[in-house]
């Protein structure tokens, strides 16, 4: 008898959310297929307004998609009850807000955030009263994010941006979470604060075994991450695997050439594909169907 | 939930500002909604007592009696238990039986604590078996014994029973006969002179009936009193006299024993009087309670608000809905647990106290926080907890990321509510104006309409929050072409209307019933001044004893010299309508008078009007003596005729005229003569008539035109054995009315075959002038003797009069007492007094040994309109509202504020992109000012339209006067003074909150990420 094989961590098939407003309507992803496996890093990189953060918030559950599947853990979060969402949440996704004092209760302690997460996990892992088991774990947690000793008794709204944006990741910590999700974590921290938590994202996920997706602008983030998957247009149109970057064909057959060719084939130019061994080539030509100037294989 | 109650309290300091405003709100709601049932209940507390220490001594007690001995003990016992408002009984006991040398019956009794009741004139009070103190008017001496065949010494050895000998150790005078301690019991009556049967009651002590035994058909009787005291009743008691009521009547029911007691005419005096507070009080208050609730809905939905990143915080962590409910209700709660008893505080303490003290009413008005008070201020919080449970639970269930995106999605607020309030409105509105019953409609029946004002106030509240944002949107299409950066932002936040409702609506609302307050009390207080002014007819009433009129006028001008303060009136209550009789002269100076008052008349001052009021008149016929005379001419009757002349008096004393005959007429007898009445022989009697009768001869008829002229020559009278000649005026024409006729040869009267002819001295004009409130000239009303009827001629006629209370008509008193044979013993002796000078008059009056009665001031009338249900209700109002209205403006601006304060981001861009502060301001300044003018502007006309609408229908008496007729215009001043003081505070309330806004706002904040 063999194991069964493990579910992806996330498994996006034809992923669609439109935001709707009384008058408009807004595509915000479409067409997104994305598998992340467990224990991997991804960082979702992209440009602002491309679909980012809605997918990662479709991951935490705090949407809808609007068609399309989204699976967590083997889990069709589509299909779950709101309580059932909310218990998954609590007890195995851990989010990241942008903007770290969104992740915080600004009048409460570190510890006191901290708890405040974990009773939620508690809740959705049907025990009561916390144990000594979570108290240890909340030190530990502000220890390894250097909150821990006075720190800890101040009160999180009147920490500083780095500081806040630690605890932000150790609360998302605080219960043992699968699946981290964090937007824009460093955001507003300098490089080298934004490099430590960089790493103890790493460090936790490597010793707890949780899969981390992390959306992020800032390259440095990717490159410390296993993989990057580029967002834009609401479709992912590229990935990027050990500091080489991927097209990625669509379900259509569309690909989204990177920015830095569009130069060579700019938006409405027509190309001629030319089928090779292992692909497709694409060669400028002008109104005409002859190969246009400065034509190059 | 989450944090517990720790974190709780963090996050109400985190928002200590906000909640400051919510514990605010909530704990000033609670105490004006719990102060209400308060006051009511210190009214009615006050309404009891003094409903109670008005009442004649016999309502206010039982008297138990029994022969059973030892019977009374237990059933006092059962009568008084658990009811602290009343007395221990007071016990005694009585044996009636004949004194055996007089034959006169006495009571042996005695009443636990009598000696403190009575004088004593010799001697001592009985203090062991067989003494006895008797009263002075009894003639027992002191030492002497006295026997009564009731009372026997026990069988000696030889079995024989002698009458015991009861000694003589006091002798008494009788007290204050009317002294309630002897409350069930004529006694004295031997003193008063009133009987030849009945001896005043021998006092002993108990002791005596141990030692003898009664004997024959004497038998003791057992008494206790039950006494109620008024200082310990309260108004929520009145069920429990009720109750001991009840158990008088079980006790007897039983059949041995009897209750002699008024009480039940008490407890209809109290029900009517209490019975008024209930439903204007609830109707105000349950006004109060709706408007707290709608403040606290929306101040909570606000703190609710606020929490709106850490509610969506508990979302992301995935705690379950529920929780987060409850963790968003968790401030809100916590603030209103403690607003509820810091509330009832307040209205106990301070707030208590004022509403008390401001009870126009004697004697101290006890506070006390009852469980209607408790109930009515713990139903204020249940808006805030159902406003905290509602937004609370829409936070749980909203999408989490709405809270991040940049526009919050909007929403648009449904008419379904709008509507209601709308029907609900017009439904009352039609009912007010069809059928009229609003406040006071003492049955209630009409609940639905006493909430006229609220309704009408909320109903244009949302009318005005509707119509705002689209008049600022209509105006903002202006200031995109022309008008300056300040009104274009201002006007273009109004126009988006989210903000700006629930403000408009809460200070509509909040301001309408203030206005209405406002202008009811108004109203009301005017009409309160005006009726009691009126009613009491001066500034002061003294009611001092009955005596002889000229007695009376002379003492009030001996206590008032000056003739401008004081007035003798007299009082006749009349059947249809009243009479006052009084000096017209000093009546111009010192009654309450309104030219309106003169009707057609009105130009005319009240000195012109008094002055017609008297006439000159042919003086008196007064006659003192023994027998009266009248000397006639020769006269020839007629064939079968028998003339016979009377003389008609007014005698001292004697309510209708007394008439004596004066004999037959025939041709022999020129001088006809009798007895004058007795109490002329020394009293000064009055000729009122001569008055001819014709009877005939048995069988006998008359020619219709047959006529006897009577010549009358003299009248004379006789005292002490000399007669005297009358100044009667007999040649003079104008001293005579009626067919009689005066001339140089005598008054003639011409006697014809039917009825009865009189000759009457023209001392008083058949019509007596009068100023009168109601159609009574030229018809007949009681006279001041209740025993003839008076025809009036009216100088005026007005709708009222000062000292009326219905119609009636005021006359000079020396034509009504000449019109009259007496004084009615119902009217009163009123001496009227300008402001100022009652207590000097009163001075005076008592050094002539005029005994004066309590007075009555028109303040005392003002005070008693007060405590009725209409004049409390309005009252609560006018106390009320406008503290919610104070509440109403704070949590305005704090909403706008707030409102602004979310938009500080986007006010720091348009700075940056050179938007001058100048301009920022403008806007903010702009845009506060108009939502708390419009919100308080729209209040003032929906408190003046609700004024307008249902005063007129507002009964504000417990039973409407008859007279003066009431007005319904408010004073302008208080209600400019309100509408003036809203703007003053919204000005002030906006453009504090521009500038506070406009130091947040920084172009550095830009580099924050918008909230």
């Amino acid at each position: 008898m063999t194991a069964a094989p493990r579910p992806p961590a996330v498994r996006c098939d034809g992923l669609v959310r439109i935001y709707r407003s009384r008058e408009t309507e807004v595509v915000a992803l479409r067409d997104v297929d994305l598998v992340v496996d467990p224990g991997e890093s991804v960082a979702l990189l992209g440009p602002s307004g491309a679909g980012k953060s809605t997918l990662l918030w479709l991951m935490a559950g705090l949407m809808r998609p609007s068609a399309g599947r989204l699976r967590v853990h083997g889990v069709d979060l589509g299909r779950l009850a709101p309580r059932a969402l909310d218990r998954l949440r609590a007890a195995e996704i851990g989010v990241v807000l942008q903007n770290p004092a969104r992740n915080l209760i600004p009048y409460a302690t570190p510890a006191q955030n901290i708890a405040f997460a974990q009773r939620a996990g508690r809740a959705a892992r049907g025990r009561g009263w916390p144990g000594r088991r979570e108290r240890d774990r909340a030190a530990e947690l502000l220890e390894r994010v250097s909150l821990g000793g006075p720190v800890a008794r101040t009160r999180a709204g009147r920490m500083s941006g780095g500081e806040q944006q630690r605890l932000a990741v150790a609360v998302a910590l605080a219960n043992r979470p699968r699946l981290l999700l964090a937007d824009e974590p460093t955001s507003q921290l300098d490089a080298a604060s934004g490099r430590a938590v960089i790493e103890l994202i790493k460090e936790t996920a490597a010793e707890t075994g949780a899969t981390v997706v992390v959306v992020t602008h800032d390259p440095a983030v990717g490159a410390a991450l296993d993989r990057t998957v580029t967002i834009r247009d609401g479709r992912v149109g590229a990935e990027g695997r050990h500091g080489e970057d991927f097209v990625v064909v669509g379900r259509e057959g569309a690909v989204q050439l990177p920015p830095e060719y569009h130069e060579l084939l700019p938006p409405g130019t027509m190309a001629r594909i030319e089928a090779l061994e292992d692909g497709v080539a694409l060669r400028r030509v002008d109104g005409t169907g002859h190969p246009g100037d400065g034509e190059r294989p | 939930m989450s944090g517990g109650l720790g974190l709780t309290l963090r996050g109400l300091w985190e928002r200590r500002g906000l909640s400051l405003v919510v514990f605010l709100v909530a704990a000033v709601s609670v105490a004006t909604a719990a102060a209400g049932p308060i006051f009511a209940d210190s009214a009615r507390t006050i309404l009891a007592r003094t409903t109670l220490e008005a009442a004649s001594p016999d309502t206010r007690a039982w008297r138990l009696t029994t022969r059973e001995e030892d019977g009374l003990a237990a059933r006092t016992a059962k009568l008084t238990a658990g009811l602290p408002f009343l007395d221990p009984p007071i016990p005694g006991a009585e044996l009636v039986s004949p004194e055996v040398t007089t034959r006169r019956n006495y009571p042996l009794m005695w009443q636990d604590g009598q000696c403190e009741h009575l004088a004593l004139a010799e001697g001592r009070c009985p203090r062991t078996a067989k003494e006895i103190m008797v009263s002075a008017a009894s003639g027992f001496p002191l030492d002497s014994t006295v026997r009564v065949s009731g009372v026997s010494d026990p069988p000696g050895a030889d079995g024989e029973q002698r009458l015991a000998e009861l000694r003589v150790v006091g002798v008494y005078r009788p007290g204050d006969i009317d002294d309630p301690f002897w409350f069930g019991r004529n006694l004295f009556a031997q003193s008063a002179g009133a009987t030849e049967t009945n001896g005043d009651p021998f006092f002993t002590v108990p002791a005596t009936r141990a030692h003898t035994v009664a004997t024959g058909t004497a038998a003791w009787t057992e008494s206790a009193i039950v006494f109620l005291d008024p200082r310990r009743v309260t108004g929520a008691d009145i069920g429990r006299v009720e109750e001991a009521q009840r158990r008088a009547d079980e006790i007897a029911a039983g059949g041995s024993v009897l209750v002699f007691t008024g009480v039940p005419r008490l407890l209809e005096e109290l029900r009517a009087q209490t019975g008024t507070l209930g439903v204007p009080a609830l109707v105000v208050i349950a006004q109060l309670v709706a408007l707290g609730w709608l403040l606290l809905f929306l101040t909570v939905s606000d703190l609710v608000a606020a929490r709106a990143p850490e509610i969506a915080l508990a979302r992301v962590r995935g705690h379950g809905r529920a929780r987060v409910w409850r963790f968003g209700m968790a401030e809100p709660l916590v603030l209103l647990a403690a607003a509820l008893p810091a509330g009832l505080a307040l209205a106990a303490g301070p707030a208590g106290s004022v509403l008390a003290g401001l009870l126009p009413a004697q004697g101290a008005s006890p506070v006390v926080v009852t469980a209607g008070a408790v109930a009515a201020g713990a139903a204020v919080p249940l808006g805030g907890l159902a406003a905290a449970a509602i937004a609370a639970w829409r936070m749980a269930r909203r999408p989490v990321v709405e809270e991040w995106r940049g526009a919050p999605r909007r929403r648009a607020r449904g008419w379904i509510v709008d509507a209601v309030v709308l029907a609900l409105t017009a439904l009352g509105l039609a009912e007010l104006l069809a059928t009229g019953g609003v406040i006071a409609e003492g049955s209630g029946q009409r609940a639905g309409a006493l909430a006229v004002p609220g309704l009408v106030a909320l109903a244009a509240a949302l009318l005005a929050c509707r119509a705002l944002p689209l008049l600022a949107r209509t105006l903002f299409a202006r200031t995109r072409r022309s008008g300056g950066l300040g009104p274009f932002l201002a006007l273009r936040q109004i126009a988006r209307g989210s903000a700006t409702a629930g403000s408009v609506i809460v200070l509509g609302t909040a301001f309408g019933l203030a206005t209405f307050g406002t202008a009811a009390w108004s109203v009301t207080s005017a009409n309160y001044e005006r009726v009691a002014r009126t009613h009491n007819g001066a500034d002061t009433v003294l009611r001092v004893g009955a005596m002889p009129l000229e007695e009376f006028r002379e003492a009030v001008e001996r206590a008032d010299p000056s003739g401008s303060r004081a007035a003798p009136v007299l009082s006749v209550p009349g059947g249809q309508a009243a009479m006052l009789a009084t000096d017209p002269a000093r009546f111009a100076r010192v009654a309450y008078w309104r030219p309106s008052f003169a009707g057609d008349q009105a130009g005319v001052p009240l000195s012109t009007l008094a002055g017609r009021l008297g006439r000159e008149m042919a003086p008196r016929v007064l006659v003192t003596g023994d027998r009266f005379r009248v000397r006639i001419g020769s006269v020839r009757p007629p064939e079968n005729w028998q003339p016979r002349l009377h003389a008609d008096f007014r005698v001292p004393g004697h309510p209708r005229p007394v008439s004596i005959p004066l004999g037959l007429l025939d041709p022999a007898r020129t001088v006809l003569e009798w007895g004058l009445p007795k109490d002329c022989r020394t009293a000064v009697c009055e000729l009122r008539a001569i008055r001819g009768e014709v009877d005939f001869s048995p069988g006998a008829t008359a020619a219709p035109d047959s006529r006897l002229d009577v010549p009358v020559r003299e009248l004379a009278v006789r005292r002490d054995g000399r007669w005297r000649e009358l100044d009667a005026g007999l040649t003079d024409p104008g001293r005579w009315r009626g067919p009689a006729e005066a001339g140089p040869k005598g008054l003639t009267l011409p006697m014809t075959p039917f009825g009865a002819v009189s000759a009457i001295p023209e001392t008083f004009p058949e019509e007596l002038p009068a100023l009168v409130n109601g159609q009574l000239d030229g018809r007949y009303s009681q006279g001041a003797d209740q025993a003839y009827l008076v025809k009036y001629d009216a100088v005026s006629t007005g709708p009222a009069l000062p000292g009326l209370d219905r119609p009636g008509a005021i006359v000079d008193l020396e034509l009504a007492d000449r019109a009259a044979y007496a004084v009615d013993p119902k009217a009163e002796f009123q001496v009227w007094v300008a402001a100022g000078h009652g207590e000097a008059v009163r001075a005076a009056l008592t050094r002539q040994g005029v005994p004066v009665f309590e007075p009555t001031r028109y303040t005392d009338l003002v005070a008693r309109y007060t405590l009725q249900g209409p004049g409390l209700a309005l009252f609560l109002l006018l106390l009320a509202a406008p503290a919610a209205a104070v509440l109403a403006l704070g949590r305005a601006v704090l909403a706008l504020y707030a409102a602004a304060r979310r938009r500080s981001y986007e006010l720091a861009a348009l700075e940056a992109a050179g938007a001058r502060p100048r301009a920022l301001r403008a806007a903010l300044l702009l845009e506060q000012l108009i939502t708390l003018a419009a919100g308080m502007l729209a209040g003032v006309a929906a408190g003046l339209a609700a004024a307008a609408a249902a005063l007129p229908r507002i009964p504000q008496f417990t039973a409407t006067p008859l007279t003066p007729p009431l007005l319904y215009d408010p004073a302008p001043l208080p209600l400019v003074a309100v509408a003036v003081l809203a703007l003053l505070a919204a000005l002030a309330a906006a453009a504090l909150t521009a500038e506070l806004l406009l130091r947040r706002v920084r172009v550095d904040r830009l580099r924050e990420s918008p909230a």
